[in-house]
């Protein structure tokens, strides 16, 4: 038996050897494509997500300052006529010169003011947490673009 | 019988130049690959196709092989940089395909031997398909260094550069199996 054509196919070959070569050569591999997988780019559905996100934020900031721009409407349009009857029945109950007129006024007057810096602080916490919601939104919409966008640029240069 | 340490010393010189370029380019392709080029991953699998397609071929029914070939390289193509040494990558990449072979076994047993039968019978190709049932009825070390020799038309070198064996085992193995190849043959000529 010859060693050196059965190790690397030199020296004197073996008629054997060449046979089944020959014989188990049809087995041998055909070489076919080696298709990868496409590399899936998720910009575009985080983006759109983000921008889902960012909507349903907005618009339930939006929903909350507006709920809060009606509440005290309501209550200044409920208290406008209820300072005239309440006037003019309680002097006559009291029966004193000294309470009534003042303490009528006051009664009035404290409910109107309180509402307004109410609403005043509402809406300006609202509006920072619509800034911080937006500021966010950003950052994060930001983060996605910086992390995909080195891939865009090499495939950009190997294509170019 | 044994290869003398002088022949193995003697063919290992020989072949060193032949021996030591591949690792050199499979470095290359390997840190390419990872650096995002997946052409490069491309090259590796002509490289290596025929060595993991021989490994199976030694194991597996010859229908499933060219499904499993693909299947293999797009988990190496996945796990790469898991591979801690990228001289390495045929070493790592045929005992991929030893295991792939197990898992097959362990999965279809029974719809292996079928497929097999029910292939076409070219007298050529059927005498091929005996000649393979043959190498892989012979103990496991020798079935792949054989088909990788006489399938796959490596020599005995290449074979050790891509599977990471070393030259000596190679030719050992390539020995023997051909030996007890010669007498299996006898048996089936004689019948």
């Amino acid at each position: 038996m010859n060693d050196d054509y059965l190790w690397d196919k030199t020296g004197q070959p073996d008629p054997e050897i060449q046979k089944l070569e020959e014989i188990l050569g049809t087995l041998r591999y055909e070489p076919r494509p080696f298709v990868l997988p496409r590399r899936r780019n998720y910009f575009p559905l985080l983006a759109i997500a983000a921008s889902i996100l960012l909507a349903i934020i907005a618009g339930s900031i939006w929903l909350r300052v507006r709920s809060g721009d009606e509440v005290p409407r309501q209550e200044a349009k409920l208290e406008s006529p209820t300072p005239k009857p309440l006037e003019a029945p309680q002097p006559p109950r009291t029966g004193s010169a000294l309470n009534p007129p003042l303490h009528a006024s006051n009664r009035i007057r404290k409910p109107r003011s309180a509402p307004s810096v109410v609403n005043d602080e509402e809406a300006l916490a609202a509006k920072e947490q619509l800034m911080l919601a937006l500021r966010i939104t950003t950052e994060k919409l930001s983060l996605v673009h910086r992390k995909t966008q080195p891939n865009q640029i090499k495939n950009q240069h190997r294509i170019g | 019988m044994y290869a003398t340490a002088d022949m193995l010393l003697t063919s290992t010189q020989a072949h060193a130049a032949e021996q030591s370029k591949e690792p050199v380019i499979e470095v290359m392709l390997v840190r390419a690959v990872l650096e995002g080029d997946r052409d490069s991953f491309g090259r590796l699998y002509d490289l290596y196709a025929p060595l993991v397609h021989g490994i199976l071929l030694a194991r597996v029914p010859r229908a499933e092989v060219a499904d499993l070939v693909q299947d293999i390289f797009l988990h190496a193509f996945k796990k790469l940089h898991t591979l801690r040494d990228s001289a390495a990558f045929g070493p790592w990449i045929a005992m991929i395909a030893r295991n792939r072979a197990v898992d097959f076994h362990r999965r279809s047993k029974e719809t292996v031997e079928i497929n097999d039968d029910l292939r076409g019978s070219d007298t050529h190709d059927s005498k091929a398909r005996e000649i393979l049932e043959l190498i892989r009825s012979l103990p496991e070390a020798y079935r792949e260094t054989l088909v990788l020799r006489l399938v796959e038309g490596m020599t005995g070198p290449e074979i050790a550069a891509r599977t990471g064996l070393t030259a000596a085992s190679v030719r050992v193995n390539l020995h023997r199996g051909m030996k007890l190849l010669r007498e299996q043959l006898g048996v089936m000529e004689g019948l």
